[in-house]
């Protein structure tokens, strides 16, 4: 007789997948089935909004609000990340350690950074959002310290980690060249790390013009709270066309992104 | 063995490829007979792997006809009647690495299998027994459930044979496939691949590097140069001299 | 003959430089804007009493000078608070699990070597349409924020758990849609194209080349988005009224601040808790 190898019961991925099956079953039971779950006009609704869409409002004077909307949403979000890029690159070079010399020092500098990063990003920006406009009433300024503030905290974390997952090789090379400056090392590092704290940055980007739309419905101008204007009157048609300008601009965006990095990477 | 002894299982006429305006293949015309080794040398970029594809009707010639078994290789679809004429391996990469090893073999029966049962054979493996005679006769069975990409390159070599044997096509292609082992496991190689083929009586036709290899394992070998047949004769009758032909680096000017 | 090889471009640099200076451009615009009208806010950051409201809003968070007791030693709120916590917790399971069925079934067309048959297989004509009309989609969805479509599904759907979660996946179908047909697109497709030499058609192909390499990684790409699902379920359920968000709005409304600060504990702790869980589940799917 030959030796055949038993074969193995259920591997870990098998074992996940049905865990997560379980797990969303057990969830859908929190959900009070029954007839009320549809609105008693759901049906209609459904109806009106997809008849809307043939009809997206396209006069002059609602794309020029329209495109108004799309800038202030714009604008702030590009406040925002210039912010969180100046609050999270510093934060994450600390907490990446690769400036200190290792000690007791390094140590605490790199739990503190990490920690404060950590904090930052826990909180989701429309409760900063929260806190900021009761603390300080509702201004530019909190709004745009309340997208910074969790955006410093991802950028911060996913920099630290893209600084230290940079190949020995290429720095060794700088060292034994003499830069014993170890802010030379941080250059050798940022300028290998760049297209991917790049493409990070810019996905940020995107991700901050859909937040910023989102605090536009707290009542600071921009695409949000155009569409609340909107949905409040049940203008469908009007809703489509600020929806496909949310959608366009973050495209936009994206495919900026995609084209930088491209060039970057080759 | 051979009923009709003068059909030949492969017969390519007048055949053309050309890729990007650049003729890969020029026209060319030979015949394989069945059992026979045959053995594809010549330089980079003479076309041998344009060739094999088309014997294994991966790609289809722009002119002329490339048939297996009587039939074009154009009118064969995907299934079984491809999957018993003619199997493949390559140099590298024919094995899915995420699979494990079991997998990867019984995926010689997909030409056979329908749809439900490919599926439920990666829940439980189907024809369990054709994968272990194969991975036995390869000398791999202990890895039988092992995630193929920790195999080493000689050992994944192997799997893509015993994928072969439980295949089992009339005819097995080989482009270049000792290239990526040492010299050692390419001899063992081909010992296995040679053996396997005359076993069951099959087909063997492979583009190799190295002439010591061919004169030892192939019967006949045809040489190829800028997609033309430089030679074609019984392995023993080559020379220095025809082989110093078939490589020498063109001079510029 | 010998191929003659095309040249390289040499990397054009204008495109990054332009980019550099638009952005730049950009944000000099948006700070302009912001610090020149005179109610940016700015100002307000540095004024004593700013500091002072702050502080004394800090205090009201932890229930210090409130009338009555403080919340943090009502046993009743906080066993409402871990109720609606599990609501919370269900409503982004239950959300990461319909973006990732749905994602599962429409990745693989929206691939571009699939789609436009550069497996092997004959190119169908109906690949490259619905390759289009799935990325549309894919973009779409994702392109709107979870709030706005929590604030259309409410006309639909009864607020509450299923449409906070409806809300969280329409918008997550779109993110792991791009993510899989992505991995689909930058996978070494060899093996799969070797598979045909076995006589595999086009669907055993995909079965056995494509998803034992692209299905990991959609496991991988849902946990991802499972720890951005739970923080965002606490700002959905505030429009869809479904878990710890509606309670947030209940008792900002009431300005019971130190209630507040108790269920941004218990938002805290699902939202370690997820990390931890998700990251213990990626190493499972390793």
């Amino acid at each position: 007789m030959r030796a055949v190898p038993r074969a193995p019961r259920i591997e870990g991925r098998g074992l996940l997948t049905l865990l997560l099956i379980g797990a969303v079953g057990l969830s859908a039971l929190s959900v009070p089935w029954g007839g009320d779950l549809v609105h008693p006009g759901g049906g209609s609704a459904v109806g009106s909004i997809v008849k809307a869409l043939a009809r997206v409002e396209l006069s002059p004077e609602f794309l020029r609000i329209t495109a108004y909307a799309a800038w202030t949403t714009l604008r702030f979000a590009v406040a925002g990340v210039t912010l969180a890029l100046a609050i999270g690159l510093p934060l994450g070079v600390v907490a990446s350690g690769v400036l200190t010399r290792s000690g007791g020092r390094k140590t605490a500098s790199i739990v503190v950074a990490r920690f404060v990063l950590a904090l930052l990003r826990s909180i989701h920006e429309l409760v900063w959002a929260w806190l900021f406009v009761v603390a300080i009433g509702l201004s530019p300024m909190a709004v745009i310290l309340a997208l910074a503030l969790p955006y410093a905290g991802i950028l911060g974390r996913v920099f630290a980690d893209a600084l230290i997952d940079v190949p020995e090789e290429p720095l060794r090379a700088l060292r034994s060249a003499g830069a014993s400056e170890i802010k030379l090392l941080v250059y050798g590092r940022l300028t290998i790390a760049l297209p991917d704290m790049l493409g990070y940055g810019f996905y940020r980007f995107e991700c901050a013009i859909r937040s910023a739309a989102i605090f536009s419905f707290v009542g600071v101008q921009g695409l949000g709270y155009q569409i609340q204007l909107s949905l409040d009157d049940l203008l469908w048609n009007e809703v489509w066309t600020l929806l496909i300008a949310l959608a366009a601009l973050v495209l936009l965006v994206d495919a900026w992104s995609s084209q930088v990095r491209r060039r970057l990477v080759s | 063995m051979t009923h009709l002894a003068d059909t030949p299982i492969i017969r390519v006429e007048n055949a053309a490829k050309a890729y990007s305006g650049r003729l890969a293949i020029a026209p060319l015309s030979f015949t394989v007979a069945e059992g026979e080794k045959v053995a594809v040398l010549g330089p980079s970029g003479s076309g041998k792997t344009t060739l094999l594809h088309l014997t294994a009707g991966i790609i289809h010639p722009d002119s002329g006809t490339v048939e297996l078994g009587g039939h074009a290789t154009s009118e064969l679809g995907a299934g079984e009647e491809s999957a018993s004429l003619v199997g493949a391996i390559h140099q590298q990469y024919d094995l899915v690495g995420h699979l494990s090893v079991v997998h990867n073999v019984l995926a010689g029966r997909l030409g056979r299998w329908g749809l439900l049962r490919s599926l439920w054979s990666l829940l439980s493996p189907q024809d369990l027994g054709l994968a272990e005679d194969a991975l036995e006769r390869v000398g791999l069975l202990e890895r039988l459930y092992e995630r193929t990409s920790r195999l080493s390159g000689g050992e994944q070599q192997r799997v893509a044979i015993a994928r072969l044997l439980v295949q089992d096509p009339r005819v097995i292609v080989a482009d270049e496939p000792v290239a990526s082992l040492d010299p050692a496991r390419a001899r063992d190689l081909l010992i296995l691949l040679s053996s396997v083929a005359s076993d069951a009586g099959k087909t063997l036709v492979a583009s190799l590097h190295s002439t010591e290899l061919a004169t030892e394992f192939f019967d006949r070998a045809i040489g190829l140069r800028d997609g033309l047949v430089v030679f074609d004769l019984p392995v023993m009758e080559l020379d220095r001299g025809i082989l110093d032909d078939l490589y020498h680096l063109e001079v510029a000017g | 003959m010998i191929a003659i090889r095309e040249r390289r471009p040499a990397t054009r640099p204008g495109l990054v430089r332009v980019s550099a200076i638009g952005f730049g451009l950009l944000a000099g615009l948006a700070w302009g804007q912001v610090l020149a009208g005179g109610d940016s806010g700015a100002g307000d950051l540095f004024r004593g009493d700013t500091w002072t409201r702050a502080g004394e809003f800090a205090g009201e968070l932890l229930g210090l000078g409130a009338e009555g007791e403080s919340a943090f030693v009502d046993g009743a709120l906080w066993q409402n608070a871990i109720g609606l916590s599990v609501e919370t917790l269900a409503m982004s399971v239950l959300a990461a699990g319909i973006a990732g069925a749905a994602a599962l079934v429409s990745f693989l067309p929206a691939a571009r070597n699939v789609a436009y048959g550069e497996l092997g297989g004959s190119r169908r004509a109906v690949g490259v349409p619905g390759y289009m009309v799935l990325r549309l989609l894919f973009a779409f969805t994702r392109g709107v924020p979870e709030l706005v479509w929590a604030l259309i599904i409410v006309f639909v759907f009864s607020p509450g758990v299923l449409a906070g979660a409806l809300a969280l996946a329409v918008h997550n179908y779109g993110i792991l849609g791009k993510l899989a047909a992505e991995v689909v697109e930058n996978m070494d497709t060899r093996p799969a194209r070797a598979l045909r030499g076995a006589g595999a058609n086009n669907f055993q192909m995909v079965l056995y080349g494509v998803l034992p390499q692209a299905l990991p990684h959609l496991l991988t790409y849902l946990l991802y988005r499972w720890e951005v699902i739970i923080r965002t379920t606490v700002v959905v359920g505030f429009v869809a009224a479904g878990g710890l968000g509606r309670e947030f709005r209940l008792q900002m409304s009431y300005l019971h601040y130190d209630e507040v600060a108790l269920l941004l504990i218990c938002y805290l702790a699902l939202v370690i808790g997820v990390d931890l869980v998700s990251a213990g589940l990626r190493r499972l799917a390793r």
